[in-house]
Order: structure tokens, then sequence, then C-alpha cells
């Protein structure tokens, strides 16, 4: 498979502020690539810089073979939708869809056959004559991809496409976009701060912080084997539980400190007996049973039932979050066994936070 | 229906007072000397008649009067191209010096800023200023024309027939320039930024993106602008009576300063009143544009 995009150690300065940190990343055309991360980890400005509208300051950067670094950003045949959408308000839809094509002189009437084309298929043509204020947010959200897509570029940006719809929408259009993806057998880079969308839409994720690059990989591989504590953190719904523990004198087993509550679980390899290490567990990997019958026992706190999971939190410090699927027995105050095993567990050097 | 009503009444009857005092002093201060300029237009007016209302009704003598009069048309046609001139010079260096500060450069709003000392100046000092740049003997302007050979002799801008109308323009155009930039720099500021990056993408290039993003989101201010310059050119009356007096032989005269004549140099009230009526028509076909494109909101 080609490269259609690809990046060699590259850099951003603005002034003092490093916002790109040696940037090493390869896209094969046709795939879908998510940029994820909290706010400010560089994101946005790897985005900007593929398109043009960020002048990186060393480094490669190429698209579909070509180098691109000075290329300003209407020659580099690249496709973005914005947060905003950044639709002409003064033009119509049909006029948004074939502003690229117009300015690039093809025939008026050969445009407005592409606009129709691009509109069928995404469920635009009632909306050809109305102005953006006219629209709905799902609306707007569409001419902008309708925008994108009718120039067949050699790359699709999406800049939080998806963030000012609500919840129900955005869903909804995750599939879309998906769907579009696939169907024009696209090569889409899609930043978000949401992992979930991550997950869901991209065949391949890159985790971001403070400009540079933490893993990257296929969703379940950075599910599965986080290299580092943030990673661990970041990917997953809710949130992994990370305890301090220490290795036992025999280097299999862990102390658990939760607290009031001290756990002991044995891990099937030898670690240096004494040293500090945190401890992965994901909610979902935690099983409840009778007190007495788990790895250990912890006093509930709260319990929060969605109908199909049950959110169970365990008052230890730091709190430990359990999720039970189905309906729970589980009442706060009870006292329960949690059975976690082993293969499951994720462990962190303490100091560094780098996968054990 | 009601209740609208009587939310916006406090039932002290303040509201009131407040909302006629406004309409009070609008009605006091133009309602009346426009209603009563109007009225002027239609009498027969002298120094002998000045003092009271009731004078002898001639109907549209003084309109049949004032065109038939040789300097009507000539002043007319000065009139008009000194309006064109002005707010054409005033928009377009105003809109270039617009975008010219757009770009931001360190040091661009202080600069912008200083700009505006030109319109806060009073028309009279400005006109004070532009009589010495002016100069046909020792001016500025004239220096700068010969020793850059675009002339050979000397301009005397003021005396000449040919120029003294320019002279005028010219003023006008650094007077009213700044407000011009500054109120397009708005407009500019309005245009959210995505939407050049947007366009920039779409393969639109420096000016293709002026013409198909800037100029059509600018619409409401540009039409808003050249009604405001409209009203403020027909209004512009100090730099006349500083510089050329309306002079040579009429040669600059517009309507506003020869209705000013009229009344107050040669005592015809009725005709200067005349002439003040067919400037109020055209004054309020700008108002109407000014109105109509403040309201004509195309951002969505």
């Amino acid at each position: 498979m080609t490269i259609q995009i690809e990046l060699r150690g590259v850099n951003k300065h603005y002034g003092s502020f490093h916002a790109l940190k040696d940037i090493d990343l390869s896209i094969a055309e046709g795939t879908f690539v998510a940029l994820v991360g909290p706010s400010g980890c560089g994101k946005s400005t790897l985005l900007r810089s593929l398109a043009g509208l960020e002048k990186i300051s060393t480094g490669d950067l190429k698209i579909a073979g070509q180098q691109m670094n000075g290329v300003p950003p209407r020659k580099r045949d690249v496709a973005m939708v914005f947060q905003s959408y950044a639709l002409y308000p003064h033009m119509t839809v049909e006029e948004n869809l074939t502003y690229s094509l117009r300015i690039r002189g093809v025939a008026k009437a050969q445009a407005k056959k592409a606009a129709a084309e691009v509109a069928a298929t995404t469920g635009l043509s009632h909306l050809l004559g109305r102005y953006p204020r006219e629209l709905s947010g799902g609306q707007r959200q569409r001419v902008a991809m309708s925008r994108a897509i009718i120039r067949h570029p050699k790359a699709f940006l999406f800049d939080e496409p998806l963030s000012n719809l609500d919840a129900a929408l955005r869903v909804h259009m995750r599939k879309e976009i998906r769907a579009l993806h696939d169907r024009l057998h696209a090569t889409s880079v899609y930043v978000t701060h949401d992992q979930i969308e991550a997950m869901t839409m991209a065949d391949h994720v890159v985790v971001m912080r403070d400009g540079i690059i933490e893993q990257q990989g296929k969703p379940l591989d950075l599910y599965d084997a986080p290299v580092n504590k943030f990673v661990a953190g970041f990917i997953g719904s809710p949130a992994m539980n990370f305890i301090p523990a220490m290795v036992g004198d025999d280097g299999k087993t862990l102390a658990l400190d939760l607290g009031t509550v001290r756990g002991i679980l044995t891990v099937d390899r030898t670690l240096q007996p004494g040293r500090k290490i945190t401890v992965g567990i994901r909610p979902e990997h935690i099983g409840i049973a009778e007190a007495g019958q788990g790895s250990f026992d912890v006093p509930v706190a709260v319990v929060e039932s969605t109908g199909f999971t049950a959110f169970i939190t365990a008052a230890t410090t730091p709190e430990l979050i359990v999720v039970e699927t189905g309906r729970s027995t589980v009442r706060p105050g009870d006292m329960v066994g949690v059975r976690i095993s082993s293969d499951q567990l994720h462990l962190f050097d303490d100091a560094t936070g780098v996968r054990v | 229906m009601k209740s609208l009503f009587s939310s916006m009444r406090d039932g002290l009857g303040f509201d009131i007072a407040l909302v006629a005092f406004a309409l009070g002093f609008l009605l006091l201060m133009s309602g009346l000397p426009l209603v009563y300029n109007v009225v002027m237009s239609f009498q027969e007016v002298d120094m002998f008649s000045l003092g009271t209302f009731s004078r002898p009704f001639v109907g549209l003598r003084n309109y049949i009067d004032l065109f038939a009069q040789p300097e009507t048309y000539p002043i007319l046609l000065n009139t008009l191209i000194f309006v064109v001139g002005s707010i054409a010079g005033q928009f377009l260096i105003g809109f270039g010096l617009a975008l010219f500060f757009w770009v931001n450069f360190p040091g661009a709003s202080w600069l912008r800023g200083l700009f505006l000392v030109s319109w806060v100046m009073p028309g009279l000092v400005v006109g004070a200023i532009w009589n010495w740049i002016l100069s046909g003997d020792f001016g500025v302007l004239n220096f700068i024309l010969r020793e850059t050979g675009l002339i050979d002799a000397n301009i005397f801008w003021r005396s000449d027939p040919d120029y003294s109308l320019y002279a005028v323009i010219i003023a006008n155009i650094w007077l009213g320039t700044s407000f011009n930039m500054i109120l397009l720099s708005v407009g500019l500021s309005g245009i959210p930024g995505d939407l050049y990056e947007a366009a920039e993408l779409d393969g639109a290039n420096a000016w293709q993106r002026f013409w198909t993003i800037t100029l059509p989101m600018m619409r409401s201010t540009i039409g808003a602008i050249i009604a405001l310059g409209l009203i403020f050119t027909l209004q512009q009356f100090d730099l006349f009576a500083a510089i050329t007096s309306g002079g040579p032989n009429n040669a600059s005269n517009v309507t506003q300063y020869w209705a000013w004549e009229l009344s107050f140099r040669q005592y015809d009230f009725g005709k200067g009143a005349t002439v003040s009526v067919v400037m109020i028509v055209f004054v309020m076909i700008a108002a109407m544009v000014y109105v109509r494109s403040t309201r004509h909101e195309v951002r969505g």
C-alpha cells in the first residue's frame, strides 16, 4: 500500500513554544487516521500543518510523494472540514459546494451537475438553494463535508467536525463519515479530543500529548497494550483505575495500596522486589464476587446504573471503579469481593509511567 | 399584546418622560427647523419679513426662479463632482489603508489610531492647513509636483477655476479617509478568519479571496459607509469657507455653500431655503440607503 502522507522529524515552534516535537507519521492511502489527545497537545497544529495553514519549522512533509513544506494550501489538493464548518455565509449551499470548482474555472453547468451528484449522496438535494444560516447544525455539517467531497482531494482533513453537534447526532454522523470514507476510498486524518470517536472511526489512532506522539497503532492495540500510563488513562471509558503498589519480596506479588484497603495480587512474572509500580486495571476487567470470594474485599460507596451496565465505585483511595454488565445487586455500604485476573493487569513504572 | 405593553411601562410615567424628552428635543431642534425651512421655500422672504411667519405665499416661484438662474446647473454639477470625487477618494484610499492595517504588522493598531487625527480636526483648521499646502506660489504640493516633473508651471489651486473644486476635493478626501478606514477596518475584522482558510484550501489565491469572500462579506459595511459618505460630503461646508469660498466665480461652489451664500450673503432667504429643500431630498435618499444596508446583514 502506498504512503499518502508522510511526516519525518516535523517540528513546529511558535516563538519559544515548541508545539510539535519530532513528529514521525506515515499514513497509507485509504486509511482513516485519528489524531487524539487533550487540548493543547498539538493535534490541531499537526492537522493545520498538513493543510498548509501552519508552516512547519523543520522536518519533511510529503503528500502523495511530493515535498509539501513550502507549498501554499491551495496547491496541496487537500480538503478540510472545520470545527466551525466555515461555510461561506453569503453563498447558497450549491454555491458553497461549487466554490472550489468555480475557482478552478470549471464550466458552470458541469459544476452544477457535480454539486447535484454530491448533494444526492449526502442528502442535501432539497437544500441546494438555501443559505447556511437557514440550515440546522447537522445540515451545515453535511454541507461542509460535501464541499470537501466534491473536490476529490488527495486527503480529507477533519478538525473536530462533530463537536458542535448534540450527542445523538454525533453518534449518527460518526458512522456516516466512516461510511463515506470507505465509499470514496479516501485518505482521512481526523482530529478529535474524544477517544470514543477515535476508537470507533479510525483504522489507526495517534495519541498525542505536549507535542509528541505518545503511541500510535490500531485502536484495539492501544486499548490492549498502552505503552504508558497516559495512553492507558486516555483510551477507554470509563478510564482505567490506577493503584499504587509495591512488589513483594518474592517478586511475584503486588501489594496494592488502596488507603484503608490492602490488596494482594500475584503476577505471572518476576519483578524486582520492593519496586514501586502503578497497577492499571480497566473497570470492565474487574469482576464482582461475594465478600471473601475475590482477590480482596472493598466497601461500596456508590452504585450508578444505566440499565444495561452498573458503575460501582468503591470507597477506597484512590477510588476503584468497576463496570458490571446487567442489573447489579450490590448496594452502597456492602462489602464485596473484587475478582482481578492477572493477565488483565497493566503495570507501569511509578516514576516514569512507562509500561513495565 | 397588553402584557407586552405593560411590561415596557413602569407605571410611574417616568418612561414616558424619558421618551418625551428625547422626542421633544428631536422635534424642537431638528423637526421644526426642517419644516420651517420647507415652508420658507414656498414664501417670499426678505430682510423685512424675516421676523414674521405670515409672509406672502409664492407657490413654486422660488423653485422656478432657482432653476432659471444660469449658475444653478453648474453648481449642481459641481456638487455631483464633489460628492462622487470625495466619496471615491475617501473610500478607495480608506479601503486600501484598512486592508493594509489588516495585515496586522507590529504597531498596526497604534498607527491606525494615529490616522484618526485627521478626522477629529475641525474643518476650518484642515482648510487652513491645506491653504498652505495648496498655495500657488510657495505651496508644498506645487513644489512636489514640479520637482517630480509632473507639472512645468505652478498651479494656482485655489484661484484657477479649472482646479479650485479639486483643491477642496483633495482636502476633503484627506479629512474623510481615516473615518472610512476605521469603519472598513471594523467590517474586515468581523469576517471570520476560517472563511479565508477554507477558501485557501478550496484553491483561491489572494486576489480571488478578495473578490469572492472579502467584498461580498463587506457588502453591508460598504453600503453603510457610502451612504454616510454622501451625507457627510453634502454637509461639508467648512472646507469651502476656508479654501475657496466657492470661487472664483462659482467655479468651486456647491449647493450647501450656495444655500448659505443666498441666505446670509445675498439675504434671499427664500432661495436659500429652496436650495436646502433640494438637498434634503438627496440626503433622504442616502439616509434610506444607509438604514437599509445596516438592516441587511448577510452574516449567518
